[in-house]
């Protein structure tokens, strides 16, 4: 895999994610525990022996830059090679199916020139999936298509991302929005590097278009085809999505899956403690990470680093993020409370599974 | 050999020994490495206690069994001290032109490092051993060697007069000036342990442990000869008196006892305390899943663990699995321990990856605490 340079687009934002994408962008966003959606296409392409990798940065870099840092818990800290930080765009996009806007790769055109790999292999950071890259780049290579995107049926409905018009291997259109069962582009796609080089001067003129949406008249004229992932895979577009999907983690076979060990998911060490139980825990069905402290009640739920559950709190069918506090008697149930909230003794917080109840970042 | 910048105190961590009233546990690995607390290896606290005081170079002195150590420290950029003008290094028995040898005590491995130490040209040396639990911030210890003029500066702490016999023994003047050492006194007129923590003077240090290499008759152990030999020298010799909390889980019994201890609403040791961080090399393992039928009560689990069973009063160390109907009792799981369905494990240590069958049974509720070594399987 030294043929293939990866390039990460961490800039993406959305709306559809409410107050969760408020503060951060999706690449920031917390998710499984002790993860942020950037780890999932980061460590995927570390674990498929990717060693460059370019990361275009969003607007509001911070959260971003702090969970990454130099690249080391992904061994990116590299003399030859490792993560490179670039700038992206300022600007939003022009519709919510754009992840990858050509500015921000004509913008980042000598990181792309100076590569010495004959591949790119692009992705977004809204996907949540373990995968080896390597088929998909060896498949790309021996079919020789000018551009192999990843692809995976929608298992519902997702109005803010691309579906594959197939026929056979073939991408012959594209639809904004997928509907149940249609193949879902799953914002990865590999490509050699001096066509895309190419594609930037050739669209010069339409550089605040998405890639797609610029060869979309020119579909016919190249070879573009999809490649299937059979693997656990979803797409985090909206707040139902994040919800939903988070709460697949508690399935056995979804964790073996995407937390294999072979392949882990990489993400920042914060050297917490490990978790402590007291008298009084009750945890039925839950992921949580170490530096928690629970006395309470905890069931169907996802905490994260820090969050501490008082004697008598209940907390169900939630998300807490890093450094909750569930006061004593307090009760949380299908909710998703951001960081830093302390929840006072005796406040019942609740939504219903269609419609979560939402507690924003708390500002320190 | 081009010298590195200058350093005022550099520390030389002594983790050669085989901690062998650690049994099975240190079978395979050396006692610093064994692991503690859920998720970290004993070294962790003499390396973060390093870091937390600002010593950036530190020379780790290995010789039993000392692979799972090297790849653990490894740059110790874990501990934060992958520094460019120090860092660590690991300083195991090496051959010259006149030949190779073991290590034959604590002043000996110092002895045939003074090239290391002098690349560094610090005034000051601290000496620790890699197998003790404290928090210290070893510029307090520092500072008071400083300001006494001391060659030597002995961290010691009041240990109850009736257990004095099993510990050095420092006997001092109200100003902290050491008159008296003794090695296990049987009738010891002090309460004053030493802790193996020394300060040394760096021209102190190295004139001392010269001459000791020259004496067939010594043991070149820092307790049994070198503090002898100062004292008897007249030397300035002090105590810097600790009171926090410090021990040697040398014993399965300490070892089990402590690890409950940790178990305390309030613990006498308190991993949690992010004034002062114990950092460790830890592995990226997902976060720990408790599963429907699950009852985990009075314990410390640790990341990648999945439990299914009945844990009370345990601690369960990173990727351990404890599955349906299983009963984990007042025992310590080492990191990648299995127990599984149904199997029943009650006062015990299970070493590194110990598989435990289902319907087994390992350990009693009374009597001695049982222990496996890594890698072993419990029918």
């Amino acid at each position: 895999m030294d043929r293939v340079t990866g390039l990460i687009a961490a800039n993406y934002e959305t709306k559809a994610l409410g107050s969760l994408t408020s503060e951060r962008t999706i690449a920031s966003l917390p998710y499984g525990g002790r993860y942020r959606m950037i780890d999932f296409p980061l460590s995927n392409m570390v674990n498929s022996g990717i060693q460059t990798v370019g990361l275009v940065t969003p607007y509001k870099y911070r959260s971003v830059m702090d969970h990454i840092g130099a690249g080391k818990e992904w061994g990116l800290d590299r003399k030859n090679g490792g993560l490179f930080i670039l700038p992206g765009s300022v600007f939003g996009v022009a519709s919510s199916q754009s992840r990858f806007l050509l500015r921000d790769l004509k913008r980042n055109e000598v990181f792309l020139r100076r590569s010495q790999a004959d591949y790119v292999l692009v992705t977004s950071s809204d996907a949540v999936y373990n995968m080896d890259y390597r088929p998909l780049v060896d498949k790309h290579i021996e079919t020789g298509a000018d551009i192999t995107m990843l692809y995976r049926e929608a298992v519902e409905d997702a109005p803010n991302d691309l579906s594959l018009i197939l026929s056979g291997e073939q991408v012959t259109g594209f639809n904004r929005g997928g509907l149940k069962g249609e193949p879902l582009f799953r914002n990865c796609f590999v490509m050699r590097r001096d066509l895309l080089i190419n594609i930037l001067e050739w669209y010069a003129a339409v550089d605040y278009l998405d890639i797609f949406e610029a060869l979309e008249d020119d579909l016919g004229k190249m070879d573009i085809r999809g490649y299937r992932f059979d693997g656990y895979i979803r797409s985090i577009a909206t707040v139902r999505d994040y919800f939903q999907h988070s709460m697949e983690l508690l399935r056995n076979e979804v964790r073996e899956e995407l937390f294999s060990r072979e392949n882990p998911i990489m993400t920042k060490v914060q050297d917490s403690v490990p978790t402590k139980y007291l008298a009084g825990a009750v945890v039925k069905n839950a992921l949580i990470p170490a530096g928690c402290v629970i006395q309470g009640t905890v069931e169907n739920s996802i905490l994260f680093r820090g969050v501490q559950v008082k004697p008598g709190a209940v907390v169900r069918n939630s998300i807490l993020m890093q450094s909750c506090v569930v006061e004593p008697g307090a009760v949380v149930e299908n909710a998703i409370i951001d960081r830093g909230n302390t929840i006072a003794a005796g406040t019942v917080l609740k939504g219903s599974p269609d419609n979560v109840f939402i507690l924003n970042k708390h500002l320190i | 050999m081009k010298k590195m910048k200058e350093k005022e105190c550099i520390a030389m961590l002594l983790a050669g020994g085989q901690g062998s009233r650690l049994g099975a546990l240190t079978k395979t690995i050396a006692k610093p490495a064994v692991s503690f607390g859920g998720k970290y290896r004993i070294i962790d606290f003499s390396l973060s206690n390093c870091a937390n005081s600002n010593i950036d170079t530190v020379g780790v002195l290995t010789q039993y069994r000392p692979y799972l150590l090297n790849t653990y420290i490894g740059t110790g950029s874990a501990w934060g001290l992958d520094s460019s003008t120090g860092g660590v290094a690991i300083l195991p028995p090496y051959a010259t032109e006149s030949g190779g040898r073991w290590y034959e005590g604590t002043a000996d491995a110092i002895f045939r490092n003074l090239d290391y130490i002098r690349l560094y040209r610090p005034k000051y040396v601290l000496i620790l051993s890699g197998d003790h639990l404290y928090r210290m911030d070893y510029r307090k210890m520092l500072k008071r060697h400083i300001e006494k003029e001391a060659d030597l500066t002995i961290s010691v702490m009041k240990v109850p007069m009736e257990e004095a016999s099993r510990f050095g023994i420092m006997t001092a003047q109200e100003d902290g000036r050491i008159v008296k050492f003794s090695e296990k006194p049987k009738e010891p007129d002090s309460d004053l342990a030493s802790m193996g923590i020394y300060i040394f003077s760096t021209d102190v240090l190295e004139a001392a442990l010269v001459q000791d290499s020259t004496d067939p008759t010594s043991e070149h152990d820092f307790g049994k000869n070198i503090i002898p030999k100062l004292l008897a020298e007249g030397k300035n010799l002090f105590t810097y008196e600790f009171s926090g909390f410090w021990k040697d889980v040398g014993t399965i019994p300490a070892f089990h006892e402590t690890s409950m201890d940790l178990l305390e609403p309030e613990p006498p040791f308190d991993l949690a305390d992010e004034e002062f961080p114990i950092f460790s090399n830890e592995n990226i393992s997902p976060p720990q899943y408790i599963g429907p039928d699950a009852a985990v009560e009075n314990s410390f689990i640790g990341n990648g663990s999945q439990i299914f069973g009945k844990v009370v009063h345990s601690v369960i160390s990173v990727d351990s699995f404890v599955g349906k109907g299983a009963v984990v009792t007042d025992s310590v799981l080492l990191p990648g321990a299995i127990v599984r369905e149904n199997a029943i494990v009650t006062r015990a240590i299970l070493g590194e990856n110990t598989e435990v069958k289902a319907g087994g049974i390992f350990g009693n509720a009374e009597g001695e605490i049982v222990v496996t070594g890594d890698d072993s399987v419990v029918e």
